[in-house]
């Protein structure tokens, strides 16, 4: 008996509901390309794309220079950026597989159980990223009193997400995510005043915009931006703005 | 107990039962045997039983010789640039550029000793070079000689160029508290096109101390 090997399918930003109903089935596997699946340099991607752009996409051209796939579903509506319309383009120029883009404005709520709930933020996002492959809302969790705030999209290097205490809740384009809407700008907008929030985007995203100015709308707020990885200066920013804002113990 | 602020330049040390005064050594002439009990800065971690992180102390120290709730505060060191901002008491910004605000009072120490020059006897000049960071700045000055000024004209421009770059990183505020060794640069100091008030370079070592009376 052979087996049958499984079709590849390489998926952008958070497909719609009905595009995923279609791929996902046993003779499948899906691979999320924002994240990353290699280990190579992200220079290997400047044939393609220049240095200075969005560290996710980057991060989606390495992954497909590296894994052989049979299709890609990327989204490029309003639940992900122009960045990813651009780099749909050039996914078709390089590649001899099909490229379908997609404009995900689902608006089903799945809920939000993961990012209000007690949990190392670090595990709330690998959740909630890995439910990018899921059809299925995640089961019911108990809420917990949030002591701090995470706004913003998965960051390209999770090791930041340690500084912040359990107790954390997630808002912005995760919080999006998780809900399956991702192009609900409301509920992207939506915060805690009462809560010290870091408002995160990756550097050269659209997405700096919105979090600037949300930082600045809001009564204890860090605007903070990355690139590739968190250096020193990024992860003292949010250990000194959780502590200066009475948020004790980070990891309890 | 031995405080420590390991700067990239220079180490302010002070020992809260025996000093009157902070110390400052010059880095590389600190003994490799050192340890503090609590420190912050570049070595901290390496260097001390316990560390906090720079940003941590400039607010914690800011806190306590501003004794205002509204203030910003902006460090200058050798090879970076620091701010924190208070409004009603709380901390509502910071920010830390380690990259683009990169060797700044390195880069004008440098300037001073290969150029002889004497920061107290040079005015404040009328502009300043379009700058953003002390490597990328000197270009400007090797331009500004061949094209017929002072080396001394060509190193104020800089310094402003440099204070108006720390200035508009902090936000471009009305009012700026100054840390660091620059404090002491006349030349750097008027050149901030704002109020500025110069608390010295022991500001972080202040928020070490605050730090440890809290813990008692």
């Amino acid at each position: 008996m052979t087996l049958r090997k499984k079709k590849k399918i390489g998926i952008v930003g958070v497909p719609p509901l009905a595009v995923l109903r279609e791929i996902i089935s046993p003779e499948t596997e899906i691979i999320d390309l924002d994240e990353p699946q290699v280990r190579a340099s992200l220079d290997l991607t400047a044939p393609h794309l220049p240095r200075v752009y969005c560290a996710i996409l980057r991060t989606v051209v390495l992954n497909v220079l590296h894994l052989e796939l049979d299709a890609i579903y990327i989204d490029v509506g309003p639940g992900k950026c122009d960045c990813a319309l651009h780099v749909a383009t050039i996914l078709r120029d390089m590649l001899d597989i099909p490229v379908t883009a997609t404009r995900n404005q689902d608006t089903e709520s799945f809920g939000t159980p993961l990012c209000r709930t007690r949990m190392r933020l670090t595990d709330k996002l690998l959740a909630i990223t890995a439910g990018v492959r899921s059809i299925s809302p995640h089961p019911p969790l108990p809420p917990c009193r949030p002591t701090a705030g995470f706004w913003g999209v998965p960051p390209r290097d999770f090791s930041l997400l340690e500084l912040f205490p359990d107790t954390t809740h997630v808002y912005g384009w995760t919080r999006c995510m998780e809900n399956k809407t991702p192009a609900d700008l409301k509920l992207e907008a939506h915060v805690n005043p009462a809560v010290p929030t870091v408002f995160f985007a990756q550097s050269f995203c659209a997405k700096t915009a919105l979090a600037r100015h949300l930082a600045a709308r809001h009564p204890q707020a860090l605007y903070l931006d990355c690139d590739v990885s968190a250096g020193s200066s990024v992860r003292a920013k949010i250990e000194a703005f959780l502590e200066l804002s009475g948020v004790r113990n980070a990891r309890s | 107990m031995l405080l420590a602020d390991f700067g990239t330049s220079y180490c302010k040390i002070l020992d809260t039962e025996q000093d009157r005064e902070p110390r400052i050594i010059a880095t590389r002439d600190l003994d490799a045997a050192f340890i503090a009990d609590l420190a912050t800065g570049h070595n901290a971690a390496r260097r001390s039983r316990r560390s906090i992180n720079e940003l941590t102390a400039l607010a914690r120290g800011g806190e306590r010789l501003i004794g205002e709730r509204d203030f910003l505060l902006l460090d200058c060191g050798s090879r970076d640039i620091k701010y924190v901002r208070y409004q009603g008491g709380r901390v509502t910004d910071m920010g830390w550029n380690a990259e683009c605000g990169a060797s700044m009072g390195f880069t004008i120490e440098l300037l001073a000793s290969y150029y002889q020059i004497d920061y107290n006897t040079l005015p404040v000049p009328e502009t300043g070079f379009s700058i953003t960071c002390g490597v990328l700045g000197m270009s400007h000055i090797f331009d500004a000689v061949v094209s017929g000024s002072s080396e001394s004209e060509a190193v104020a421009k800089f310094v402003r160029g440099i204070a108006l770059n720390a200035y508009r990183f902090a936000g471009s505020p009305a009012k700026l508290h100054l840390s660091g060794g620059l404090c002491d640069n006349p030349l750097f100091v008027g050149s901030f096109p704002c109020e500025l008030i110069p608390l010295g370079r022991f500001v972080l070592l202040e928020g070490l101390r605050a730090s440890m009376e809290q813990e008692r």
